[in-house]
Formats: C-alpha cells, sequence, structure tokens
C-alpha cells in the first residue's frame, strides 16, 4: 500500500515540476517495480509492455479512429451540418446556440475527438453568432461544450482507450453512449432556452428557412449520415469489430474528402502525419500507464483499497458517487486523460467487485471527462477556442461555460441514477 | 535539420498509417464482400503499428505534444521556467535513451530466438531495432530542445480527447 502511495506522490511531484506524463508515470512505474522486484524483472517487464503495445492488432483502432475524425474535419462539412441545423431551428430563439449544439452532435457521431469537435464547429459556428449580435461568452460557451459531445457520441477515443485499458466490449462502450449523447445534446438545448427567455438581445432568432430550403440543406449532409450508419451501424450490428469499423470508417472518410476536392497531397500528408502524432503520444501514455499499472498491481494497494472501502458499510451507489465527486473535482485542475489512466487501476476493480457493469461506469468516465474539459481554470476545450478566437478573452470564455458545466453535472447524475439510460442500447446486441 | 527530421518521420509514419487504413480497408471489404481476405494484413497491421507509433515519437518531442501539467508557468519567474526546461529535457533525454538500448537489447533477444510473425514469416528483430533507433533519435530531439528557450504548448494541436 505505501509503495504505490509513494508512486502516486512521486508522479504528483514530476508533475507539477513539468515532467511530461508519461515519462513521469512510466519512470516511477519502472523504479517501483525495480525497487519492489529487482531491476531485471523491471527491465523485462518494461520491454514486454513496449513491444507488446506496439505489436498490436487490435490497438490500430486508435490511430484508425482518429485518422477518420481527422479527414471529416478538412472534408469541411462542418458547415453543411451547421446549415442543415439552422435551417430548422435557426428560427427559435437562441437559434444559432442550438443549431451549434445540434451540430456538434452530428459532427461527433462521424468524430471521436472533443478537441476537433469543438475546434472544428467554432470556425464554422462563430462568425454566424458574432454577425447576429450573440454575446461572446454564450458562443464561446455553446461551442466549449458542444464539442465535447464528441465523445461521448460514438466513435469516441476516450472509450476505445477505456475499453483497451479496462477490457471492455468497446462495440457496447458505443452503444452505451448513444442514448446519453442525445440526452446531454436535449438539456444543454433547454438550458440555452432558459438562459435566452430572460434576455433574448445577447441571443436573437434567426430568419425562418422555407421547408424547400430545409431539405436541400438535407441533402448536403447525406454523406455524414451514410459514414455515421455504416460505421456505427456496422459496429451496433455486429458486422464487423470496431477495429475493422475504425478502417472503414477512416477509408471512407479519405474517399469522401477526395470526392469533395478537399485532399492535395499537402493536406493528405498533413492530416497522417498530425494522426500520427496524436497516436504517438497517446500510445506513450498507454504505454507508461501499463507499466505504472503493473506496478500497481503488484502492490496491496488495490486490494488494500477495496476492503477499506467495503469496510466503509456505504452503498454501492454512494461509493460510485463518491469517485465521480472526486473526478469533476480533479478534472478541474487534471489532464483528463491522465487523470483517467492513473485512477483506473484503482477505481475499476472496485466497481466490478461492487457488481457494477463495466459499460456503464464507462459512460460515467467519459461523462467525468467531458465536465472536466470545460471546467476552469484547466478545460483543454477553453483553451482551444480561446487559442482559434484571440478576440475573446478567458475571462468570458469561462463565464460562459459554467452554466453547461452545471447542466453535465446533473446528466451525470441521471446516469449515475439511471443505469438503463447507458446500458439499454447495448443490451440489445447480440 | 530539424525540417530534415519532420520530412523523414512525418513520411516514414504518415505513410505507414495510410497503409494501416488501406490494408484494414481492403482487408474488410475483401472479407465481407468477395470471401477473399489478404493474407497476413493483421500482421502487416501490427508492423505497421510499431513504425507508426515510433516514427512519430521523434515529432511529438520536437512540437512539445506530450502531455504537460503547465498550469503554474505563468507564476514561475524566467530563471526557473529556464532551469526546469534544462532538467525536464535531460531527464527525458536519459529516459528515451535508457529506452533505445533496452529495445536494442530486446531485439537482439529477438533475433536469437528467431522470432518471426505466424503467418507471413516476417522476421521482428529489424523492427525492434527501428524501433530503439528511433527512441534514440527522440533523446536526440529532447537533447536538443535543452538549449531552446521554453516554449507556450500550442495548444489543439494534436487533439487526442
Amino acid at each position: 500500500m505505501t509503495e504505490a502511495l509513494i508512486g502516486f506522490a512521486c508522479i504528483f511531484g514530476l508533475a507539477l515540476l513539468r515532467v511530461p506524463l508519461a515519462f513521469a508515470m512510466g519512470l516511477v512505474g519502472f523504479a517501483g517495480i525495480g525497487l519492489t522486484r529487482g531491476w531485471q524483472p523491471a527491465l523485462a517487464s518494461t520491454a514486454q509492455v513496449v513491444y507488446e503495445t506496439g505489436f498490436a492488432y487490435t490497438l490500430s483502432v486508435i490511430p484508425l479512429f482518429i485518422l477518420m475524425g481527422n479527414f471529416v474535419a478538412r472534408a469541411g462539412l462542418a458547415h453543411e451540418l451547421f446549415y442543415a441545423a439552422y435551417a430548422f431551428i435557426g428560427h427559435l430563439r437562441g437559434g444559432l446556440a442550438h443549431a451549434t449544439i445540434l451540430a456538434c452532435a452530428g459532427f461527433g457521431a462521424v468524430c471521436g475527438s472533443s478537441i476537433a469537435t469543438a475546434a472544428t464547429m467554432s470556425k464554422v459556428a462563430y462568425p454566424s453568432m458574432k454577425k447576429l449580435g450573440y454575446s461572446a461568452s454564450l458562443s464561446t460557451g455553446v461551442m466549449a461544450v458542444g464539442g465535447t459531445l464528441g465523445i461521448m457520441i460514438p466513435p469516441s477515443t476516450i472509450m476505445v482507450i477505456y475499453g483497451i485499458v479496462t477490457e471492455t466490449h468497446i462495440g457496447k462502450l458505443f452503444a452505451a453512449g448513444v442514448i446519453p449523447g442525445l440526452l446531454t445534446a436535449l438539456m444543454l438545448m433547454g438550458a440555452v432556452v432558459v438562459m435566452t427567455s430572460r434576455d433574448s438581445t445577447h441571443a436573437p432568432a434567426g430568419e425562418r428557412t422555407s421547408w424547400h430550403e430545409r431539405w436541400a440543406a438535407l441533402r448536403g449532409i447525406w454523406g455524414v449520415m451514410v459514414l455515421m450508419l455504416v460505421v456505427l451501424g456496422g459496429i451496433y450490428g455486429g458486422v464487423f469489430t470496431a477495429t475493422e469499423g475504425a478502417g472503414i470508417g477512416a477509408a471512407g472518410s479519405f474517399f469522401f474528402a477526395l470526392a469533395r476536392r478537399r485532399l492535395t497531397w499537402r493536406v493528405l500528408l498533413d492530416v497522417l502525419v498530425e494522426s500520427s502524432r496524436t497516436t504517438a503520444m497517446l500510445f506513450t501514455l498507454l504505454i507508461a500507464a501499463t507499466i505504472f499499472a503493473n506496478f500497481v498491481n503488484f502492490t496491496t494497494m488495490p486490494g488494500d483499497l477495496k476492503e477499506w472501502i467495503t469496510h466503509l458499510g456505504l452503498s454501492p451507489l454512494m461509493i460510485v458517487t463518491a469517485m465521480m465527486l472526486i473526478y469533476v473535482v480533479l478534472g478541474t485542475v487534471m489532464e483528463e486523460l491522465t487523470m483517467v489512466l492513473l485512477t483506473i487501476p484503482l477505481f475499476f476493480p472496485i466497481v466490478t467487485a461492487l457488481g457494477f457493469d463495466p459499460v456503464w461506469f464507462g459512460v460515467l468516465i467519459v461523462m467525468v471527462v467531458q465536465i472536466g474539459l470545460i471546467s476552469p481554470p484547466v478545460g483543454m476545450n477553453l483553451f482551444v477556442i480561446n487559442a482559434l478566437l484571440p478576440g475573446v478573452g478567458l475571462g468570458q470564455i469561462f463565464r460562459g461555460c459554467w452554466p453547461f458545466v452545471g447542466v453535465l453535472v446533473v446528466v451525470l447524475g441521471l446516469l449515475i441514477a439511471f443505469p438503463q439510460i447507458s446500458l439499454w442500447l447495448p443490451s440489445l446486441m447480440r | 535539420m530539424k525540417k530534415l527530421l519532420e520530412t523523414l518521420c512525418g513520411a516514414l509514419a504518415g505513410i505507414a498509417l495510410f497503409a494501416i487504413m488501406a490494408l484494414t480497408f481492403f482487408d474488410v471489404g475483401g472479407r465481407k464482400l468477395l470471401d477473399n481476405s489478404i493474407p497476413g494484413s493483421l500482421e502487416l497491421t501490427e508492423l505497421l503499428m510499431v513504425v507508426v507509433i515510433f516514427g512519430a515519437l521523434p515529432l511529438v518531442s520536437q512540437r512539445g505534444e506530450h502531455v504537460e501539467f503547465d498550469s503554474l508557468d505563468e507564476y514561475l519567474p524566467a530563471w526557473v521556467r529556464r532551469t526546469q526546461n534544462v532538467l525536464v529535457h535531460a531527464l527525458c533525454a536519459s529516459v528515451m535513451l535508457a529506452l533505445a538500448w533496452l529495445m536494442w537489447r530486446s531485439g537482439n533477444q529477438f533475433l536469437e530466438a528467431g522470432e518471426i510473425t505466424a503467418q507471413l514469416k516476417i522476421l521482428k528483430a529489424p523492427f525492434m531495432y527501428g524501433m530503439s533507433v528511433l527512441c534514440g533519435v527522440t533523446g536526440l530531439v529532447h537533447l536538443s530542445l535543452i538549449a531552446r528557450p521554453p516554449q507556450a504548448l500550442r495548444e489543439g494541436e494534436g487533439a487526442a480527447l
């Protein structure tokens, strides 16, 4: 128990000194194994983790989904999605904000990254909102929180990583995210209605679109629909595995970008290299987290923790709620991916021992990551939007996103209280 | 030097990634539609994955895209940041160079054991040596960054979440 606690303390210490977290975790894990089991086993197991994680067919699901998202982002689909959403609900009060949320949800169905969704949609939605006189805090808040739909609505990089680390079925995780994702979108739109009901001057309605134009706008997004149906439908229906689906999706979005004449050699290479870099960054974290988890699992900490928690006499639901509270608090200051990778070796065995469904817990994890991505002071989505819109200060963005953090926390509560929201769709899978 | 590194590593990782995509697409397409898969496509994907990950690793380090806790930056005086930069990159360089040595050693073991892939009988050792070399290059990148003044992270680049 003590060794593992010292290990965690060392990682936080190194992280505060600005050592990249992958290096901190790997180094501490290696040293921990070396000190407790001997240096030769430490060397051998480290080498093994590195090449086994490298030579892994199933893990190719990660770069393939990243590639799919990046191709889609470059294919210029965001405009069509936004326009289609606007055509249907733009004439409502706060219509552009509603359209942004809907378009983000649609984009999230072909992209597994929250940051990419926020970045792509903000380039499209912000100019329109600014033109109509939307306040900076409302428009940036909507874009930041809309982006997080990208990781709840499948495909989702964080779900894939959770699935790999905990050996949970990725297809089921994807299915489990659909209803929570749509529910979140609805709740966010509800929040926009409430926020604009008192004072609609900062979110005026747009013009009504004719039905003729609406159908035309829908025709503009048929490609996204087909891609989404083939990839997600294929995985859900058991036609192919998540890895195969990712390959089909990546190739599909490549052909798509090609057909829309968005791909020059330069852009193609950019997309490929950018996706490879993200992959390399993720795999260093994944390898390091595995080395560290190997150390922690060898100590008595997971067992001790499990025993201590069961002796507390709390109800299982209270324990999960407490975990989620810890995540929400940690998420305000920590980078979310590291937060998940560091805590999963401790929390996951407890959750499964309490008899909870790993798929359900996965959805909760995605939800706390969503919350963490938009909760100040450290929220990646906020920083991305800040970097893309130099005219808007971080203070305004922070103010704009607080109400939405509240909405996401409410959704988290609903997901904890009603596991069926997450588990109904996967339960229908073969 | 930097340009050369970006071109070489970028091309290596990028082409490997494209190959994985094409391979998976044609393999799955062939299997589902024509009942005819590409022999050994799983193994090829595994080997190519190593190329993608370790080929792009020097670029991740070069661009400072590793996940770091940088929230304290604005509160630290410049000299602390400079010292921190030297220490952190020295540490990262040692880790990567040590890993390069470790992977080379494992490569030797693979060669001695004659490890090959199951279907296509491709020797795995060269890929281990490749991993080792690219880890070494990443270590050198960190060494070269010791001299460079610390930069702010380019937020949103290499977005993973």
